[in-house]
């Protein structure tokens, strides 16, 4: 083989190419993970659902008391805590492999279930419809930076409450055809969810290498687990869904007003979780989720923009690490009742930290309005905001051709790069702004005078006049509405 | 000597709940006025609370100590203010509708209306209709709040409303509700007398329709 004589020959160094963020050391996960198991043991979770109640009760390494409240045992966590899969791949049903969760990859996506939507043409605030889901998703189908796609807003002209999961899937599925994370009124939904997904994955075997979606399961902080919660976790763990159990905690309302303590909490939440599905099939593709976040003191706002929801955020990411589990987390939203520049730095500041935590699932990217408002214009910002931060975390390479000293060498003192082979084949390495503007102001007058949201407005009807998906086949689509169809008959008497 | 109910509305502001009730025990061991103490102790201090609140002089954890503090003080005078036929305060009776599990929105603002004076009766989430009118009919609240935070369970209120109707029992009771989903405009449009968007707005107005 030729060799070719490098400019340097570094010697024994370790290359950092990219940024290192961590926000807990290696003790301090620790210190977490040992409270939260201290919490199993000593003070316990509620569990209202008969079956998970005998799965503990049986396996001997469980105290039921009487109130519901399970204490387990480390012995029982840890086994169970080995059992679960580091690597989920999921398929779209354009068929693509796309979303690849295992560690430090990182992917973007939507939120779920906003009951309001910021209608750009109004100016109004009004409820969620099956249409608005449809547009929503054929921007996220478009826009490159998004990788998942929750439903974003609620149905809210489904024909009845106990059904509206399975057309918001069915507007979803329209929509866009990447992976998709849902959210299901209960065990029966999901299994509905289940059976649609199977129809584009050839089955419920194929559907468990190549799942289409990950289920969104919570309990209720602090320390509950509601029936129809679940019921959808085992309801995952039977047929080996991918499913998250992610808590919500406010801290200083729901959880302590302390970030560590709020972790141990969390964590130990999960972890109950993560012993329940190891003793209903060990090995199900159970995710460890969380949006961890503080109640605002002056409003009582659940806020989705504070810096701790960040810090607390990567701060998960760094135990899941640790654990080895795939991490479902949060950013790109905000607390601003309309798109404007507090969403954008709200949005900023949450992506920036997932992504650099190593965060696999970044969820409720374009929430404004605190998870209440639903803004199409919030996703193709956030699609910017998303492409500079994968920038950033495409770091620094440090390589021969990279250090470019020949090339310093060429040019010499007092020359041009513009013109050098070197600039014609490295310049696209950069981030090409397609909504940032950095014209002049002779130039950026010419054109009208945008401002950012000018034309973000804009970008956002151009996808919505002139993308359409893959379209779903007639026979697919028959047998979907037949399993809707059921599901409302069902729910009709 | 004397209890001080200047002393009294300071531990109130301070969050000191179990001063203020031992206080309010002196107070009325002593022989003391319940009206007086009632407006000159707890309210007084609830009232500088409520001031400094909207300053942002005062967050909601002290707010909430405080409003603790009342509630503390509250059920020590309470016997004495209905004894005396002394104007106070009535009950409310909140819980979240059926289907519904949040919880922590609803609790915030029965401590809130705690801190106002209100005798809290807190049902809890999940709940039959019938559960509602049962336990108006029980404790004949002056104020019933309802809490649902899903545009899925919302319709329940209506449905509540109407139950009460039916058991002949709505015009006991004011009616107010709240939840994320919640607007002024659904609230009209269901038949309740009160929508409120957040804790401590929600008193306000409740205390407007009240005294109106
Ligand atoms: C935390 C949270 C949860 C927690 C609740 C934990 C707990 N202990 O309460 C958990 C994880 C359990 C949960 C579950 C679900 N949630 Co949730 N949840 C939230 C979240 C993020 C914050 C709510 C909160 O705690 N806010 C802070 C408190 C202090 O404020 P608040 O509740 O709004 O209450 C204030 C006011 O509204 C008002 N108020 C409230 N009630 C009342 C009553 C009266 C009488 C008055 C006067 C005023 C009033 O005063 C309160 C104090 O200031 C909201 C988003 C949001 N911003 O609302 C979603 C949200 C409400 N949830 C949502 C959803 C979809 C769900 C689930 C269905 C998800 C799922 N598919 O599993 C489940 C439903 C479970 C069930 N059956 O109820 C949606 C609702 C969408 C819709 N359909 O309308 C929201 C809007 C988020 C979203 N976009 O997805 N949730």
């Amino acid at each position: 083989m030729k060799s070719v004589m490098p400019d340097m020959q570094p010697m024994n160094q370790t290359v950092q190419e990219t940024p290192v963020f961590q926000v807990l050391t290696e003790d301090q996960i620790e210190q977490i993970y040992f409270s939260a198991l201290e919490v199993l043991e000593r003070v316990g979770s509620r569990v209202h659902h008969d079956e998970a109640l005998e799965l503990f009760r049986s396996s001997g390494d469980a105290v039921v008391g009487d109130d519901k409240r399970v204490r387990v045992t480390t012995s029982l966590v840890e086994r169970a805590l080995k059992s679960y899969p580091r690597k989920i791949t999921l398929k779209g049903r354009n068929g693509v492999r796309s979303v690849a969760l295992q560690k430090d990859h990182v992917y973007f996506g939507t939120g779920s279930d906003l009951p309001f939507t910021y209608d750009r043409k109004t100016g109004e605030r009004r409820r969620t419809q099956y249409k608005d889901i449809v547009d929503a998703a054929r921007i996220v189908d478009y826009l490159p930076n998004f990788d998942f796609f929750m439903s974003h807003g609620i149905v809210g002209d489904a024909p009845n409450p106990l059904t509206y999961d399975r057309h918001q899937f069915m507007a979803m599925l329209e929509g866009c055809t990447k992976p998709y994370v849902v959210t299901s009124v209960d065990g029966e939904g999901l299994e509905d969810l289940w059976k649609m997904a199977c129809l584009f994955q050839g089955g419920e075997n194929e559907f468990r290498l190549n799942p289409m979606f990950v289920a969104y399961i919570e309990p209720i902080s602090p320390l509950t687990n509601d029936r129809t919660a679940v019921e959808k976790l085992l309801f995952a763990a039977e047929k080996g869904i991918p499913a998250m159990y992610t808590p919500c905690p406010s801290s200083g309302a729901t959880a302590p007003a302390t970030i560590a303590g709020m972790l141990v909490q969390s964590l130990a939440e999960t972890l109950l979780a993560i012993a329940l599905c190891y003793l209903k099939r060990p090995g199900m593709p159970l995710i460890m989720g969380g949006v961890t976040t503080v109640m605002d003191m002056r409003t009582t706002t659940y806020s989705y923009g504070a810096p701790e929801m960040a810090l607390a955020s990567a701060a998960n990411t760094d135990i899941s690490k640790w654990l080895n589990l795939i991490m479902f987390s949060t950013g790109g939203c905000s607390d601003a009742k309309v798109l404007d520049e507090q969403a954008a730095i709200e949005s900023t500041l949450s992506n920036l930290t997932a992504f650099l935590s190593g965060a696999n699932l970044v969820h409720d990217v374009g929430y404004i309005d605190s998870g209440v408002n639903a803004s199409l214009e919030s996703l193709v910002m956030n699609n910017e905001i998303i492409g500079m931060v994968r920038q950033v975390g495409k770091g620094i390479k440090t390589d021969e051709a990279h250090l470019a000293l020949k090339v310093i060498d060429e040019v010499g003192p007092g020359g041009e790069f513009v013109t050098h082979d070197h600039t014609y084949e490295h310049w696209k390495e950069w981030f090409l702004p397609k909504l940032m503007d950095r014209s002049d102001w002779e130039t950026w007058n010419a054109e009208g005078a945008k401002t950012m949201l000018d034309r973000v407005n804009d970008e956002t009807q151009r996808i919505l006049d002139e993308h359409e998906p893959q379209p779903i086949d007639d026979n697919t689509r028959k047998e979907l509405k037949k399993i809707i169809d059921d599901a409302d008959k069902r729910h009709s008497k | 000597m004397a209890v001080d109910l200047g002393q009294m509305a300071e531990l109130l502001i301070a969050g000191k709940v179990d001063d203020v009730e031992k206080m309010t025990e002196q107070a009325i061991d002593d022989g003391m006025d319940p009206s007086d103490i009632l407006q000159k102790g707890l309210i007084a201090g609830m009232d500088v609370v409520g001031q400094r609140f909207k300053a942002c002089d005062m967050f909601i954890p002290e707010v909430l100590r405080s409003a603790k503090a009342m509630g503390a003080g509250m059920k020590q005078l309470r016997p004495k203010l209905v004894a005396s036929g002394a104007k106070m305060a009535g009950t409310m009776v909140i819980g979240t509708v059926k289907g519904d599990l949040h919880d922590i929105g609803k609790n915030l603002v029965g401590m809130m209306f705690e801190g106002a004076g209100f005798q809290v009766v807190n049902l809890g989430i999940d709940l039959d209709t019938q559960v509602f009118v049962d336990a108006v009919k029980e404790h004949k609240p002056e104020l019933l709040g309802m809490s649902a935070l899903l545009t899925t369970t919302m319709p329940k209120m209506g449905e509540v409303i109407n139950a009460l109707k039916e058991a002949g029992v709505r015009d006991q009771v004011k009616v107010m509700v709240g939840g994320a989903p919640v607007t002024e405009e659904f609230a009209k449009e269901i038949g309740a007398d009160i929508y409120g968007a957040n804790a401590a707005s929600s008193v306000d107005k409740a205390k407007e329709v009240l005294e109106a």
